[in-house]
């Protein structure tokens, strides 16, 4: 499907640069994307968008143009305009004929693509659904088909990334005039060859990477260390980290967006984990139960009024009603607030989605 | 000369035959592409668009290997929402005019319902049989359903207020929800098929929507949807009633508003 039907809203942020932040984006990625200055009121945030990429953390079992297709499905399901565009340009670049980008947009199952690469891609567009949430059993099809657990592993942790970076450029309806026109450019592909030998150094398959000893412990750690082997871990580690030592928003706040989407995707491993975050903030079992039975309650402060029925807007894929609930939380927070705010939406649902990787052994 | 001449003219004539025909079927071929390619984009439009209405798997399943025949026992809300009145009235009404308020009726009460994660699985004449939990698992989906009849009522009267504002009559409205457990599938035949919850679940709905009248409110809600709901709704309990097809009385609750906190 074509995502030029999809409605999506002017952007609710105003761009700030940030040197230092559009800088270490440049050196993990190679570019600085467009939506990077939405986002530097929140700095994990901006950090996490490049280090948990696939360039940020290279891939060891799975290939780059498998990650691509990955993306491009997801983004697609998800009606990410923003990163359906970026998606495209970035497979373009890699080499794929525009022929080929849309048999596979239209229809992967119906498309002349490897089967081991339809059940891949079908696994990844169960993981974005989660509807019902992918369980390890979901992975039996992978197995059968020769595929080791790290190497489904690496592509659930693809599949749910992409749920995040779509999260994060859907709420605040980042713009895509840019990214949708650079995609479709006559030009790309007489530049793509050029830019994919630049790139080409950046595509390289990594070495497998284990954990420090300091980096198996914290908040949802035991996804972290599910994905051990992968430098999707650590990058994983370093966000959760970054994101729950950020002050634009109190922990308890935080830990209730994760318990909220947690109890939305049926996640009980993630709601579990985010009780135990919220129980350490001192709310009261039984608040916590009222809260996410109602999504509200007296106990919550105007901030967390405010956040938690947004969070549970964002679990399914629904951009006008999101980015309407956007700019309604703007009138009620500051805008670095309603950033942090996002970001934290975005890695619940991504983590939220993640939940079958502790169960493959 | 006279047989070189023939053969080249032979081999000419051929050679142009061969190309007329490599090039038509090039073209042909070209054409039957973007055809398909046509086809199979409006497929996948069509199938977005009745996701609107059935879940996606459900709808790539039917695209994939055709109507599945099992059903999914859900724990659902249902609300089941019609007219007072609408029968007189459309005998009074000229029904160019009758259509025009019908349909900008159902389009305000879907705006409501769809705003709060519910689908309309039915229109009855005038009434609306709408699904909360349906679709995708919503653990939420009490205070999402009468939250949209509230939506519901207030999308009315803003309705009302248009229709008078034109010397039309007003509409009035009862709304009655119940929570339990149904069967979720495809059901139809061939011609008309629809995704929709069948049970005691939606009877009961139905008749406590009638019971609106007789309790002379617009929003009703059983136990089962009373006890799953957030207590700062404010309610007023009824006396119980006989349902028919309800093998006991039914005590039903009027959902009065919701508190400022629960905007």
């Amino acid at each position: 499907m074509t995502l030029r039907d999809v409605e999506w809203d002017a952007c609710v942020l105003q761009p700030r640069h940030d040197r230092e932040l559009e800088a270490y984006v440049r050196q993990q990625v190679g570019a600085v994307p467009s939506a990077v200055p939405y986002f530097t009121a929140s700095p994990w945030i901006v950090r996490s968008m490049a280090s948990l990429s696939y360039f940020g953390a290279p891939l060891v079992e799975i290939d780059y143009t498998l990650a691509d297709l990955v993306g491009l499905v997801v983004s697609q399901d998800n009606s990410c305009r923003y990163c359906y565009g970026m998606q495209r340009t970035v497979m373009r670049v890699h080499g794929m004929p525009e022929a080929r980008i849309r048999q596979i947009e239209q229809n992967f199952l119906e498309a002349e693509i490897d089967p081991s690469t339809k059940l891949a891609l079908d696994f990844a567009r169960r993981i974005s659904r989660a509807s019902p949430l992918v369980t390890a059993s979901d992975a039996d099809a992978l197995r059968e088909a020769g595929w080791r657990t790290r190497a489904i592993k690496e592509l659930a942790f693809q599949a749910a990334h992409n749920v995040f970076m779509n999260r994060l450029m859907t709420a605040p309806a980042i713009p895509i005039a840019a990214v949708e026109r650079t995609a479709d450019h006559w030009a790309l592909g007489w530049v793509a060859p050029f830019m994919k030998l630049v790139m080409r150094r950046r595509w390289r398959m990594s070495a497998a990477a284990k954990l420090r000893p300091e980096q198996k412990t914290g908040p949802f750690a035991y996804l972290s260390n599910a994905l051990d082997g992968l430098p999707a871990a650590a990058a994983l580690r370093t966000a959760l980290d970054a994101m729950w030592e950020s002050p634009l928003l109190s922990r308890r706040a935080k830990a209730l967006v994760f318990a909220v989407i947690a109890r939305g995707l049926g996640c009980p491993l993630g709601e579990r984990e985010a009780r135990r975050l919220l129980e350490s903030t001192e709310l009261a079992p039984e608040a916590i139960d009222s809260i996410l039975t109602h999504l509200g309650g007296a106990e919550l402060d105007p901030i967390e009024a405010a956040i938690v029925p947004f969070a549970r807007a964002t679990i399914r894929a629904r951009p006008a009603q999101l980015q309407q609930r956007t700019r309604a939380l703007l009138e009620r927070l500051r805008p670095e607030v309603v950033v942090e705010t996002v970001g934290v939406c975005a890695l619940a649902n991504n983590l939220g989605r993640l939940g079958v990787v502790a169960q493959l052994e | 000369m006279t047989l070189a001449w023939l053969v080249a003219s032979g081999l000419a004539i051929s050679v142009g035959a061969l190309v007329a025909a490599l090039l038509h079927s090039r073209s042909s071929d070209r054409r039957a592409r973007a055809r398909l390619g046509t086809a199979s984009a409006e497929l996948e439009r069509l199938s977005h668009a009745f996701a609107r209405f059935a879940p996606m798997e459900l709808v790539e399943r039917v695209i994939a290997s055709g109507v599945p025949t099992r059903g999914e026992r859900k724990e659902v809300t249902v609300l089941f929402a019609d007219l007072f009145g609408f029968t007189p009235l459309s005998e009074r009404v000229d029904p160019s005019v009758l259509v025009r308020i019908l349909n900008g009726y159902f389009e305000r009460m879907a705006r409501a319902i769809t705003a709060h994660q519910g689908h309309i699985s039915t229109l009855i004449g005038d009434g609306i049989l709408a699904l909360f939990g349906a679709l995708e698992t919503n653990p939420w989906q009490t205070d999402d359903a009468v939250r949209a009849a509230l939506a519901m009522r207030a999308e009315l009267e803003a309705y009302n207020r248009e229709l008078e504002a034109e010397g039309l009559p007003r509409l009035r409205l009862g709304i009655g929800l119940h929570r339990g457990s149904g069967i979720a599938g495809l059901v139809g035949s061939p011609e008309l098929m629809q995704f929709t919850v069948v049970g005691t679940v939606v009877n009961v709905a139905a008749r406590v929507q009638a019971l609106t009248r007789e309790h002379d409110v617009d929003v009703l809600i059983t136990p089962a949807v009373q006890q799953a709901l957030d207590p700062r709704f404010a309610l007023r309990a009824l006396p119980a009633r006989e349902l028919k097809g309800i093998a006991e009385a039914v005590a039903t609750f009027a959902v009065l508003e919701q508190s400022a906190a629960l905007d």
